[in-house]
């Protein structure tokens, strides 16, 4: 679990992998993975995050949060 | 990483150089010859000869007692482990082609010499008619055309030019296909029959490129390879193993000392002037490290949890020069995440986080939610190890 970063998906807005899946595709540190047919969050390497917001910017449904936990 | 000679060679065969006949020996009880042999010892060090590792014998009795000489030598910090015994060339003449990476040009350069052996060196500087440079494109690699320029340039025409160049071509092929960043054939020879042939061979593969040559990464991994004066301490090894985690930046390098205060420091110029600047104020360092090139959350928390839990290390300090492509914020966790899984208190455990530069904003946010103590581009270098000396002396 991240020391520094918490990422969320919230699934009542995600479609999963089929629907979307852009969060894996495009995380350029592999935060995210397939986990059978909805993306889930790898807790371990949440603090590698680079707060580039790409994964945000691709989930269509705004399911995704990063929060920085220390500035909480 | 510098190959041996024979390694070396066993590359230039690949690529239709030749070379004396030869065989590598760890001991000398399987030696046995038939005609004069030279004999080298494999230690990764330039100007061998001269200190004494390289000899010659032409019965088996002498060449297994040079052999044994050999082994038992110190050469340059290095005791050899293995003996190349090679078949002795007669030599009718000599040369010298070296390909190394202009960083300047942003391009590697050729540098040629019609006379070869050991001190090229002082032979440009005495005769610079002799020696010839030129440079060529990673992209394109080195041409026929442009090799033969470059070889010609020194008076050299005929059989020989085509000879010598074609060989010049295929190291310039060597050099970028391994990821060198030096490649050199010192003497390549014209023998007595009038065939060119490479007598010793110089080959150092980029660090970084290590990933992209497997077969490499196994020999640099073989303990039995060289044998130093000084080995790796348990300390260094499990660094060089952080830094292997992964190929994002670097965060290793490290070299172990018995002070106090443990260095997290950036590297190239920045951490050996980070380095000198702690010793100059009176402070012990416990390590030289170097980080840089954005490494990972991760390689920086957990060369930071190994320097942290040395029992010697009573606190860090973490020092750079202004960052441009390093993260701060992800160095901050890194220091701070590695501090917390050693089980210490960073507020306790820094003496001074000088890391300014981009992301500052936020690396500075995560220091003062856990009470670093820390400093910007304002602070230099120098006054960031004597503030750090200072705290670590409370």
């Amino acid at each position: 679990m991240g020391e520094f970063i918490k990422v969320e998906i919230n699934f009542s807005r995600c479609t999963g992998i089929k629907g979307c899946g852009g969060c894996v595709r495009v995380c350029p540190v592999n935060i995210f993975v397939e986990n059978g047919s909805n993306p889930a969050v790898i807790l371990e390497n949440e603090d590698e995050c680079t707060l580039c917001n790409l994964c945000v910017g691709a989930c269509v449904h705004d399911a995704i949060t990063i929060r920085r936990l220390y500035e909480e | 990483m510098r190959l041996l000679e024979f390694e070396s060679k066993a590359i230039l065969k690949k690529y239709q150089i030749s070379t004396p006949r030869g065989r590598v020996f760890t001991s000398p009880q399987e030696l046995s010859i038939d005609s004069p042999v030279v004999l080298k010892a494999q230690i990764p060090i330039g100007g061998r000869g001269k200190k004494g590792g390289v000899l010659e014998a032409s019965t088996t009795e002498d060449a297994r007692t040079k052999m044994e000489q050999l082994f038992s030598r110190n050469l340059g910090g290095y005791r050899p482990k293995k003996i190349l015994v090679e078949e002795r060339v007669d030599v009718a003449q000599e040369f010298f082609m070296g390909i190394v990476y202009d960083a300047l040009a942003k391009a590697p350069v050729v540098i040629f010499s019609r006379d070869g052996g050991v001190d090229i060196e002082e032979l440009v500087l005495r005769k610079p008619e002799k020696v010839s440079r030129g440079r060529f494109s990673v992209r394109s690699g080195l041409h026929q055309y442009r090799a033969r320029e470059i070889v010609s340039d020194t008076g050299i025409s005929g059989k020989q030019l085509l000879g010598i160049s074609a060989i010049l071509s295929r190291l310039a092929n060597i050099f970028l296909d391994f990821d060198a960043t030096l490649a050199e054939i010192n003497p390549l020879v014209l023998t007595g029959d009038g065939q060119f042939m490479a007598l010793d061979c110089h080959l150092e593969i980029d660090d970084d490129a290590l990933v992209r040559h497997k077969d490499l990464m196994e020999i640099e991994k073989d303990m039995d390879r060289v044998e130093s004066e000084r080995s790796m301490t348990e300390f260094e090894r499990k660094a060089a193993e952080i830094d292997a985690l992964d190929h994002r930046g670097v965060a290793g390098r490290v070299i172990e000392f018995n002070g106090s205060l443990g260095l997290i420091i950036g590297g190239g110029g920045a951490s050996l002037t980070a380095f000198d600047a702690v010793k100059a104020h009176g402070g012990k360092p416990a390590n030289y490290c170097e980080i840089g090139g954005n490494p990972s959350v991760l390689k920086v928390k957990e060369l930071t949890k190994l320097i942290v839990s040395r029992p010697n290390v009573k606190k860090i300090a973490v020092i750079m020069n202004v960052v441009s492509n390093t993260r701060v914020d992800l160095m901050a966790r890194g220091v701070v995440k590695g501090i917390l899984e050693a089980g210490k208190v960073p507020a306790e455990t820094v003496a001074i986080f000088r890391v300014p530069g981009a992301w500052e904003e936020e690396g500075f946010k995560i220091l003062s939610k856990y009470g670093v103590p820390y400093c910007d581009r304002s602070v230099s270098i120098d006054e960031a190890a004597r503030m750090a000396v200072e705290n670590s002396s409370i």
